[in-house]
């Protein structure tokens, strides 16, 4: 009955390694974070165009590569794509022949395929009269975009982002069945060198928490910048807690997705 | 293309069936309780005591900070330790199978999901409901039954389609712990076929079948809650509000 017997000599003496994992998590998490925000960009704008066929193709990747558990997306690239024959003799191979190059492309698309959700509801948020106003004061469509559109929704959308960060950063968890050695898959090896359940899969456990927690200091710290000019009525809802407004249900809900 | 008769074919897709089957007996239990479990701790975890509120804290920001995956590696590998922990020498000899592990694992994980949603939900409650079933002496539990949670459900359900919706994405990972669920049968299909492509497509499609169909019931489900508030709305035409 002595709780959770952690061994203390066995996690200090794997902490490199723990280290190592950790940083393979890093880079699977900041690369794809990138790939896939770009790609939703031109993803967003087809799945938000008066084209009928380009919004449907749009909302086709949408729904797969959303619908589509990371796990079987991550076996479609690694194992799937390498059967066909054209894509192994082409110059893409460099990238599909290698565990790494595959978890890249099936996370960034995986990624994306959120972020376009992400960014056209937070697009769609932005207040009607505000670009119209922008655009009769002769602004330029594409920086109406740039200036006026952007900086709302990035404030409208900074909470379903940081919520899918989050959530992304957990799932790269599974990277470990291509053989790529990120964090769990360290943890798993110490675990079968030693036979201790515990240790070595509580001290991941325990550098994916912080991991996932700075994260979300660095997401708050942002938002309260980005939101710097009505610091004040944030002081002054603190001071007197009451029901908000009937919006805030909705928000508030949003904020415990996985 | 296919080097597969149809035979083969048949096979492997009854294989892929059963494997479906376990997916699906994964994801409803493990939804199951952590539905329960998240309601009561969302109830629960309303005390305002300062240790509950402590428990709270520390369980939600663990299980919310950490992936499932190693969650249910813990209850795989380390569960029949922490059985014997907790029962005693006689339990000592419980094996922890996969479908058990991950069951526990999504019960205690996203029932802190739920339990968020459900607290939420019960704070955005108007206090005239708890004061008037006060004022009327209903008795606690059916205030809860009666009064409370339908309409805390009626505030919660689009959080709830979410954890639904990645819940069911996540089943996979059982698969990972050894369970011969969808994802495994595709595997082992795919590696004794050598045709990868065909069946982890199907088995995609068969996820994103599956949350189509639930976003379908998701939907009847709000109109269905809804119902009470679309009263006034459609006060004129009675019938037609009927879902």
């Amino acid at each position: 009955m002595n709780g959770l017997p952690i061994d203390l000599h066995l996690a200090w003496e794997s902490l490199p390694a723990l280290f190592d994992g950790l940083k393979m998590t890093a880079i699977l998490t900041a690369l794809p974070l990138l790939f896939g925000l770009a790609l939703a960009f031109p993803i967003g704008f087809a799945r938000m165009s008066d084209r009928r066929w380009l919004a449907f193709l749009a909302e086709a990747f949408v729904t797969f590569f959303r619908g589509a558990p990371l796990l079987i997306l991550l076996y479609l690239v690694y194992y799937g794509l390498g059967q066909i024959e054209a894509l192994r003799k082409g110059p893409f191979w460099i990238l599909f022949g290698s565990p790494f190059g595959c978890a890249i492309v099936a996370l960034s698309f995986n990624h994306a395929a959120y972020m376009v959700e992400v960014l056209r509801g937070s697009l769609l948020a932005v207040p009607h009269g505000i670009v119209e106003a922008s655009e009769a004061l002769g602004i330029s469509r594409r920086n109406v975009f740039i200036w006026v559109k952007m900086p709302l929704a990035i404030r409208y959308g900074l909470k379903a982002y940081q919520n899918e960060v989050v959530s992304f950063i957990k799932g790269t968890a599974i990277v470990s069945v291509v053989t790529i050695t990120d964090l769990t898959a360290v943890a798993n090896s110490i675990f079968e060198q030693t036979y201790d359940p515990f240790t070595p899969i509580l001290c991941a456990a325990a550098f994916y928490w912080a991991f996932v927690n700075l994260v979300r200091i660095g997401f708050d710290l942002w938002g309260r910048w980005l939101n710097r000019h009505n610091a004040e009525d944030v002081a002054a809802d603190a001071v007197a807690p009451g029901r908000g407004p009937s919006l805030r249900p909705a928000s508030d809900l949003k904020q415990v997705t996985p | 293309m296919t080097n597969l008769s149809l035979a083969d074919l048949a096979g492997y897709m009854r294989q892929l069936g059963e494997g479906a089957l376990i997916t699906l007996e994964l994801f409803a239990a493990s939804f199951t309780l952590a539905f329960a479990f998240g309601v009561l701790i969302g109830i629960v975890t309303l005390s305002r005591s300062r240790i509950v509120q402590a428990v709270w804290r520390v369980y939600a920001s663990i299980f919310m900070g950490v992936p499932s995956l190693l969650v249910i590696f813990l209850t795989f590998y380390g569960g029949s330790a922490m059985l014997a922990a907790v029962f005693g020498e006689f339990s000592a000899r419980i094996d922890v199978s996969p479908f058990g592990a991950g069951v526990t694992a999504f019960t205690v994980v996203y029932a802190a999901y739920i339990a968020e949603l459900v607290r939420g939900a019960i704070g955005n409650l108007p206090k005239g409901q708890f004061e008037g079933a006060r004022a009327l002496a209903i008795p606690p539990v059916i205030m809860w039954g009666k009064v409370i949670l339908p309409q805390v459900m009626r505030l919660a359900l689009p959080g709830l389609v979410n954890v639904w919706s990645f819940m069911l994405k996540e089943t996979p990972l059982v698969s990972l712990a050894g369970l011969q669920d969808l994802v495994a049968a595709a595997k082992i299909s795919a590696g004794a076929t050598k045709e990868p492509f065909i069946f982890f497509i199907a088995t995609a499609f068969v996820f994103i079948a599956f949350s189509a169909v639930s976003f379908k019931l998701a939907t009847w489900l709000e109109i269905r809650l809804d119902r009470g508030h679309r009263r006034e709305a459609a006060v004129r035409s009675p019938s037609g509000a009927a879902a």
